[in-house]
């Protein structure tokens, strides 16, 4: 339980500091627990077909599963440790009542991993949707601290209500330094899923460990000596069957020679709920016989099959014909393609961003691109000399850049609407958007345009002109623009050179 | 009267109107203007302030001191996008020196805040000298009536109507709608809203906002000041080095000779003049007192 916490305080730390804290680069610490999954590792691997050096220290992991078992799931996983956690709670308030034994297969998260890996040779790359580290992740970036800086602000604005300002200042001060980003497209959505997911622990204990979670699969195919080996002293054993009953992953620890090392998460709550302390773990160095990947032919043809053809059905979309308009990616990122075979989903990139700028892609990007990363110059823009999200990437789909290059990069263009800008159509002076176009010279330039007016008399101002060769994309003339409800400056993906195919200017 | 009594009176006499009117009238003869040249933007800001005696002429003890500097941007110091980090570290201390009981340096900014107030250099100058930097926060805001002839009321940060003094620090800029940004156009920083709005009559908007805050003192930053690609620049080849700061309490006086250093004259700017009008403050260079030093 100590493990569990400090592994899941560890988890939370550094989310909570994974973002501008000062220092223009960050360092790679911020993403470590991703480098060590295996799932993400190989799907990434095979997918892309290019390894990626930080994903090696995955190698860890599985080395340690085959010696030890899964551990990693019972002492490591912060989401096993909130599943765990939530288990816990809803037995204690009887929302869950163990069955004495429990029926139902364990087999499905078997069938979740062979599907997402034989997508993965067909070059779909979908298990950010439910790798553990990324669901939590994103659940985290995207909805419940958003929800958690909401919060803040309203205690903020109650204590300023009661006149108790330095309390008020403290936290506001502390939220402004922690750079939480609030705004998400779809954090209800995905705040609703993990809702939804930690409410299936009233159903099962861990329910999600037990029948869903595809890297939980790929330990448990994996381990193989689980050198700490369930014995069941038989002497002490009074068969009250509590340990299988209250066992958190269905791992039938009674009778002995049915325990499942490959469902084991040495959790050890068996050991615990032993009336007679019958249960210990003792060391072995002797290989199990291993009949106990529970996976029928069956199910495993069946998702094979899935697995293989799930791939063209992803691909009916048109994002896969032709860029999209909003599908403005940031900075540093891979060509679509390689883009999609990479991107785990885990929203790193959306919680490091010093704007909000990057959100959920819902369908600009097809159905594998589901919450990949998307600027949204409504919401936000990409800060000029921030490479934040380039830094945080834990599989490269976001290639790492330096400041520098950063600048340079274009991510793609800007272009106005006339019939909505103020100076072309109101014939009042406003260039707010060349205000603040951060390049230079910038890449917004103004002439002295006439506009004939109701009364019929003609004003004579400043408007908005874009040299596109200099125009990075950024969106913050479309973020800053007065005219709010649809900007009379936008950013689309077109000119982004990351593309062969949606350039826009060729060199004269 | 013997000719020793005439010699003694007649040179008592010369001696009276030669320095009497400056005895006389000494005390109301403090300069509207300190401009001071040197090569340490910490040093002339010091120096611009013992023109006038120094910060105590300003700020008494006891005061809550609010100094805005212009954090707008995130850009570093050698962009001269943002007030010099070094001049809001000198008024920081001179102020805590003089006996303020609390400094609090504060700029509602166009990017994003902490990365302006750490690139700028300003966040770290001002807590070393003491002072409290704090971010804007939008459950500070305030609608309030500016009574300006065009702003009738805006939202203003709580900060600013509950110090005692106000110390406006501004950075000198090329402009591209109002031609310069100058101290008046720093009050852009001090509220909030839809201050994007504000350039459908710019000038009209920050002549109100200046009248609304009447600062103490003017410290105008023209240390390295942005000559092109304003108010941002981008590139050190957009900035010139004046290493000058200007000081003042006439606001439109500070900005007039800040024009200068851009070779712009003050009836070129629509603000000044409007200024001027409203009576805040003379842009006839040449009936200004200005008290020059270098350091």
């Amino acid at each position: 339980m100590a493990t569990q916490a400090g592994f899941f305080g560890l988890f939370v730390y550094l989310f909570a500091v994974s973002h501008y804290t000062g220092q223009d680069y960050i360092g790679r610490t911020v993403e470590r627990f991703f480098h060590f999954d295996p799932l993400i590792a190989l799907t990434t691997f095979v997918a892309s077909r290019a390894f990626f050096a930080s994903l090696a220290l995955a190698g860890a992991t599985i080395l340690l599963t085959i010696v030890l078992g899964r551990v990693v799931c019972g002492w490591v996983c912060p989401l096993g440790a909130v599943h765990q956690f939530f288990s816990f709670v809803f037995k204690k308030a009887k929302f869950l009542r163990p069955k004495k034994e429990e029926k139902a297969s364990v087999s499905w998260k078997y069938a979740v991993l062979v599907f997402v890996l034989v997508g993965a040779v067909f070059t779909l790359d979908v298990v950010g949707v439910l790798d553990p580290l990324s669901l939590l992740y994103r659940s985290f970036a995207m909805g419940i601290f958003p929800a958690l800086a909401s919060i803040a602000s309203g205690l903020i604005g109650l204590l300023y209500g009661l006149h108790i300002n330095p309390a008020a200042q403290t936290i506001s001060q502390f939220m402004d330094n922690m750079m939480l980003n609030a705004t998400f497209r779809q954090g209800f959505l995905i705040s609703l899923i993990f809702a939804g997911i930690i409410a299936l622990n009233a159903k099962k204990e861990r329910f999600w460990c037990r029948y869903i979670c595809p890297l939980g699969a790929l330990l448990g195919v994996v381990s193989r000596l689980n050198v700490f080996k369930l014995r069941i002293d038989e002497a002490k054993c009074i068969k009250c069957g509590l340990c299988t009953t209250h066992c958190e992953t269905q791992a039938v620890p009674y009778p002995n020679e049915k325990w499942k090392s490959a469902e084991c998460v040495y959790c050890e709550t068996c050991a615990a709920i032993c009336p007679t302390a019958a249960i210990t773990f003792p060391a072995k160095a002797k290989p199990e016989k291993l009949a106990t990947v529970d996976l029928s032919r069956r199910k495993l043809i069946l998702t094979t099959a899935l697995g293989a053809i799930a791939a063209p059905f992803f691909r009916i979309t048109p994002a896969r014909k032709r860029a999209g308009i909003k599908l403005i990616r940031p900075p540093g990122a891979l060509a679509e393609e390689t883009f999609l075979q990479k991107c785990v989903k885990c929203g790193e990139c959306m919680k490091a961003c010093p704007t909000n700028a990057l959100q959920p892609a819902l369908s600009e990007a097809g159905p594998e691109g589901i919450w990949t990363p998307v600027l949204v110059p409504k919401i936000g823009y990409c800060e000029y000399y921030c490479s934040l999200c380039t830094q945080v990437c834990p599989t490269g789909a976001i290639r790492e850049l330096k400041i520098e290059e950063k600048t340079k990069i274009k991510i793609g263009s800007a272009w106005i609407k006339k019939d909505r800008c103020i100076p072309y159509t109101l014939g009042r002076p406003c260039i707010v958007c060349e205000e603040h176009c951060p390049t230079s010279p910038k890449a917004i330039k103004f002439v002295m345009v006439e506009t004939k007016l109701s009364d019929g008399t003609t004003a004579t101002q400043k408007a908005p002109v874009i040299d596109n060769l200099l125009c990075i994309g950024c969106g913050i003339c479309e973020n800053k623009c007065p005219v709010v409800d649809e900007p009379a400056i936008y950013v689309t993906s077109v000119g982004e050179q990351r593309s062969e195919r949606n350039r826009l200017l060729l060199p004269e | 009267m013997n000719r020793r009594d005439f010699m003694k009176s007649a040179a008592l006499a010369g001696l009276y109107l030669k320095v009497g009117p400056a005895l006389v009238e000494g005390r109301t003869e403090t300069p509207d203007l300190a401009q001071v040249q040197g090569e340490n933007p910490a040093a002339i800001t010091r120096e611009a302030l013992a023109v006038f005696g120094g910060m105590k002429a300003f700020v008494s003890r006891g005061d809550k001191v609010i100094i805005k500097p212009n954090i707008g941007w995130d850009r570093v110091p050698e962009m001269a996008a943002c007030t010099n980090p070094e001049v809001v570290r000198a008024l920081v201390e001179m102020s805590l020196d003089a006996g303020a009981k609390d400094v609090v340096v504060i700029d509602n900014t166009t990017n994003q805040a902490k990365r302006c107030y750490v690139r700028s250099g300003i966040q770290e100058a001002a807590k070393q000298a003491g002072g409290k930097v704090l971010f804007t926060d939008e459950h500070r805001l305030k609608k309030v009536p500016l009574k300006g002839e065009w702003l009738k009321e805006w939202e203003v940060f709580q900060d600013f109507l509950e110090a005692d003094k106000i110390i406006n620090v501004p950075i000198a800029k090329v402009h591209s709608l109002c031609r310069l940004t100058l101290s008046m156009k720093n009050w852009l920083g001090a509220i909030g809203g839809a201050r994007n709005q504000l350039h459908q009559k710019l000038d009209q908007g920050i002549v109100d906002l200046q009248a609304f805050f009447k600062p103490t003192l003017t410290v105008l930053d023209a240390y390295r000041i942005l000559v092109r690609n304003g108010p941002q620049g981008g590139r050190p080849s957009d900035t010139q080095l004046t290493k000058t700061v200007v000081a003042g309490v006439d606001a439109v006086a500070v900005d007039t000779l800040g024009a200068s250093f851009f070779n712009v004259k003050p009836q070129e700017l629509l603000y000044l003049r409007l200024a001027q009008e409203r009576g805040l403050g003379k842009f006839e260079l040449e009936k200004l007192r200005i008290e020059k030093r270098t350091v």
